[in-house]
């Protein structure tokens, strides 16, 4: 699973959850698989993320210190920063892990890259 | 010829020869003789290479032997023959062996003696009694009569529907209603000026005084002409549209007509001059057809076969109209019965529907990924056209997406995946494509976040028109104000404006007209028959619905369409399919607030919308 995947990520399907977001991400095994960077790509693409989610995910990821808390202004101009959005959003591949329900506590596991979002029939 | 060629043909032959000895012995245990013996093996060549049962008793024929049977194998480059007589076989053999090129672009034909034929044989169609309620009246006119009719039918074209342009395969006339062979039934509106001739009338006379059938007034008569070589395929008269019987005469010259249930094959000769009354069963239960050939295959009265020169024939059937619905007791090939999914079942449907996607969707899709996902490569134009028409850097959402194959397809967008199938995320995740695993009823994905979304083939395996709804509506949700949708589903019409979708173009036995899809029917209600117990089982638990014969047309909404695998066990899987209506997928859209239906079209058998989420 990519981490700009893990950006749209949700659990408000569960019965009774109200905002489900963000996941509490947990990696126990990843993958940096290189591509190509496009910085327009991705300053395009910043708004329409979730910034406390890119933000949470690098934590995870171990690049707290690339990305900072609050979305900069003007990022168009830190070449820099965009190049390290691109390794955190699309070159980081989560293999095996987990991503928590903020409110209920239940598990979505990722195994083979592939998270598990399904729910069982009693808890829609 | 030089000698030395001459060597090297005949060396040619006997290794040619005895390869396919060792094929014939592996496949049907069939040893060969070094004597003559009354049956042969004819090498090299079979049904599998082009040969026809025509072109073998022809060049048979030649060496002036008399051939009494033949064994044509399906899918076979060999087939058998046998003779009456040793003086028959060794003629037979020396005129064709290494000689007869009657194969495909020339392939010549060895010849082998055998000990045996093999013990496959399909049933021999003579040996069986009659289909109930079928009853074959010989001479029932006198040569007079007959020449008298044929004066009749011979009126001037003007006055009956001729329909020689639309069926390549013979002439055909029509008095009293004209038969529309696209919707195989009659308008009962549109009356043709000409009924059935009044020189006919004498028929029901007769008929009545054998006390055999009821009153029996026909209104609709078919004129079919058949030249040597020209066939029928099988099928059975639509039920709703002619009452029982049927009944048929034979003008100017005998043939063979085959009768068919399931496996079960019945060869009936009709002689010239014969009246046939197909009722009951027969009309109803059976399909029936002529095999396109110049020469028949008959029984001999000593019990062997024989061949027979095929003349020009007339027939003339002879129906009337049943104006309603049918209410025969055979089901399986009854359009009434076949088109309506009745209330309970869709009641039973909404019901079971989780359990029944789980079974006949989900699992199915696991265990057939593989297979599945080879068949699943080309995109669609129009689908790709759709995420071409997003400015760069948008997102995608593919709900459903299978094998991933549209997820690189504009490689500009953001492309996310989700489908239920654990297999077919596997294959698309292997490419390196983003995908994760859900339900296209619960989309884990935040609200307003999506720009563009696609469900390609996806909610046609929900099994309530709820669910179905249901899929959309998340898809509206997870749109951002101004994102689209776009959605195709399977129609139940498979032909647009007379054209055939390329699903039933694929059809290529029904397309050349070598058999009717209610032929193909009736043989894979066999196979279905014939499928494992705990597979039956599991069907019977479920909701009972028709079992859809692949590239045919849809008899009924909610089907299970069978997926036969390619590995040795051929296993079959029954996916659940709820097949559109037309405008059906309109209006669930209609039903969702806060998306406008954008456009809306048809695409090679599937209905499609495109729809777009209001931005206020």
């Amino acid at each position: 699973m990519k981490l700009s995947t893990y950006n749209f990520l949700t659990s408000m399907a569960i019965k009774g959850v109200k905002v489900g977001y963000p996941l509490k991400l947990t990696i126990s095994k990843k993958d940096v698989v290189e591509s190509e960077f496009n910085p327009v790509f991705i300053e395009r693409l910043l708004p329409k993320l979730d910034w406390s989610a890119v933000y949470g995910a690098a934590q995870v990821a171990e690049l707290a210190e690339d990305i900072p808390a609050t979305q900069p202004e003007n990022i168009s101009d830190d070449e820099q920063l965009l190049q390290r959005l691109h390794h955190l959003l699309f070159e980081i591949d989560v293999l095996e892990g987990q991503m928590e329900c903020p409110e209920t506590g239940r598990i979505f596991p990722i195994t083979d890259g592939i998270p598990n979002m399904l729910l069982n029939e009693d808890e829609v | 010829m030089h000698v030395e060629q001459k060597v090297n043909k005949a060396k040619k032959a006997e290794k040619k020869q005895r390869r396919c000895l060792a094929i014939i012995k592996a496949d049907c245990n069939v040893a060969p003789s070094d004597a003559p013996t009354l049956n042969l093996a004819i090498l090299n060549v079979g049904l599998s290479n082009g040969l026809t049962e025509e072109a073998l008793l022809t060049s048979a024929a030649a060496t002036g032997g008399q051939v009494s049977q033949v064994l044509m194998l399906p899918s076979k480059s060999y087939c058998f023959i046998s003779c009456a007589t040793l003086t028959d076989a060794q003629r037979v053999f020396e005129g064709m062996h290494n000689v007869a090129t009657i194969g495909q672009l020339g392939a010549v034909a060895y010849l082998s003696y055998v000990l045996q034929l093999p013990r496959e044989i399909e049933e021999n169609g003579w040996q069986k009694p009659l289909p109930n309620g079928l009853l074959l009246l010989c001479n029932f006119i006198t040569e007079a009569e007959e020449a008298l009719l044929l004066q009749a039918i011979a009126i001037d074209d003007a006055g009956a529907a001729c329909t020689e342009d639309t069926l390549k395969h013979r002439h055909v006339k029509h008095f009293g209603y004209e038969f529309l062979y696209g919707s195989n039934n009659v308008d009962a509106a549109q009356p043709l000026e000409q009924p059935i001739p009044a020189a006919c009338d004498f028929l029901w006379q007769r008929l009545d005084s054998t006390k055999i059938s009821g009153t029996f007034l026909p209104d609709q008569l078919t004129v079919n002409e058949y030249e040597p070589g020209q066939g029928i395929p099988p099928h059975v008269d639509t039920h709703s549209a002619f009452v029982d019987p049927i009944l048929s005469l034979s003008l100017q010259a005998d043939v063979v007509m085959d009768f068919r249930r399931g496996i079960e094959l019945v060869h009936v000769l009709l002689p010239r001059r014969s009246l046939l009354i197909m009722s009951g069963e027969s009309r109803y239960d059976w399909t029936h057809g002529i095999k396109p050939k110049h020469i028949d295959v008959l029984p001999t009265p000593a019990g062997s076969l024989t061949t027979q020169a095929r003349n020009k024939r007339t027939s003339l059937t002879f129906r009337r109209l049943r104006r309603g619905a049918c209410d025969c007791q055979y089901p399986m090939l009854c359009d009434t019965r076949q088109t309506t999914t009745p209330h309970a079942v869709t009641d039973k449907l909404a019901t079971h529907a989780s359990h029944l996607e789980q079974q006949n969707v989900h699992e199915v899709y696991d265990k057939i990924a593989d297979h599945f996902s080879d068949t699943r490569h080309t995109p669609w134009p129009q689908v790709a056209e759709f995420l071409h028409s997003f400015e760069a850097y948008s997102v995608l959402l593919d709900v459903g997406c299978g094998n991933g194959k549209y997820l690189g397809c504009n490689p500009q967008l953001l492309s996310i995946g989700c489908d239920r199938s654990q297999g077919l995320l596997g294959v698309s995740n292997g490419r390196g494509q983003s995908v994760f695993r859900c339900d296209c009823l619960q989309l884990p994905v935040r609200s307003a976040s999506i720009d563009g979304c696609i469900s390609i083939a996806v909610i046609h395996h929900l099994a309530s028109s709820d669910r179905r709804l249901a899929a959309l509506l998340e898809m509206a949700r997870v749109l951002r104000p101004g994102g689209r949708g776009l959605v195709y589903v399977w129609a139940k019409d498979q032909r647009k404006n007379d054209k055939k979708s390329s699903y039933l173009r694929q059809n290529k036995a029904v397309n050349k007209q070598h058999t009717t899809e209610q032929a193909q029917r009736q043989k894979l209600a066999q196979q279905l028959e014939n499928m494992e117990m705990d597979q039956q089982q599991q069907l019977q638990m479920q909701v009972p619905l028709p079992v859809h014969t692949n590239r045919t047309e849809f008899q009924q909404q909610d089907v299970y369409v069978p997926w036969k695998t390619k590995d040795k066990q051929r296993t079959t899987f029954l996916r659940y399919y709820h097949v559109f209506e037309e405008q059906e997928l309109e209006r669930l859209v209609s039903q969702v607030e806060g998306v406008v239906l954008r456009r809306s079209y048809y695409d090679q058998g599937n209905h499609c919308v495109i729809f777009e989420k209001s931005s206020n």
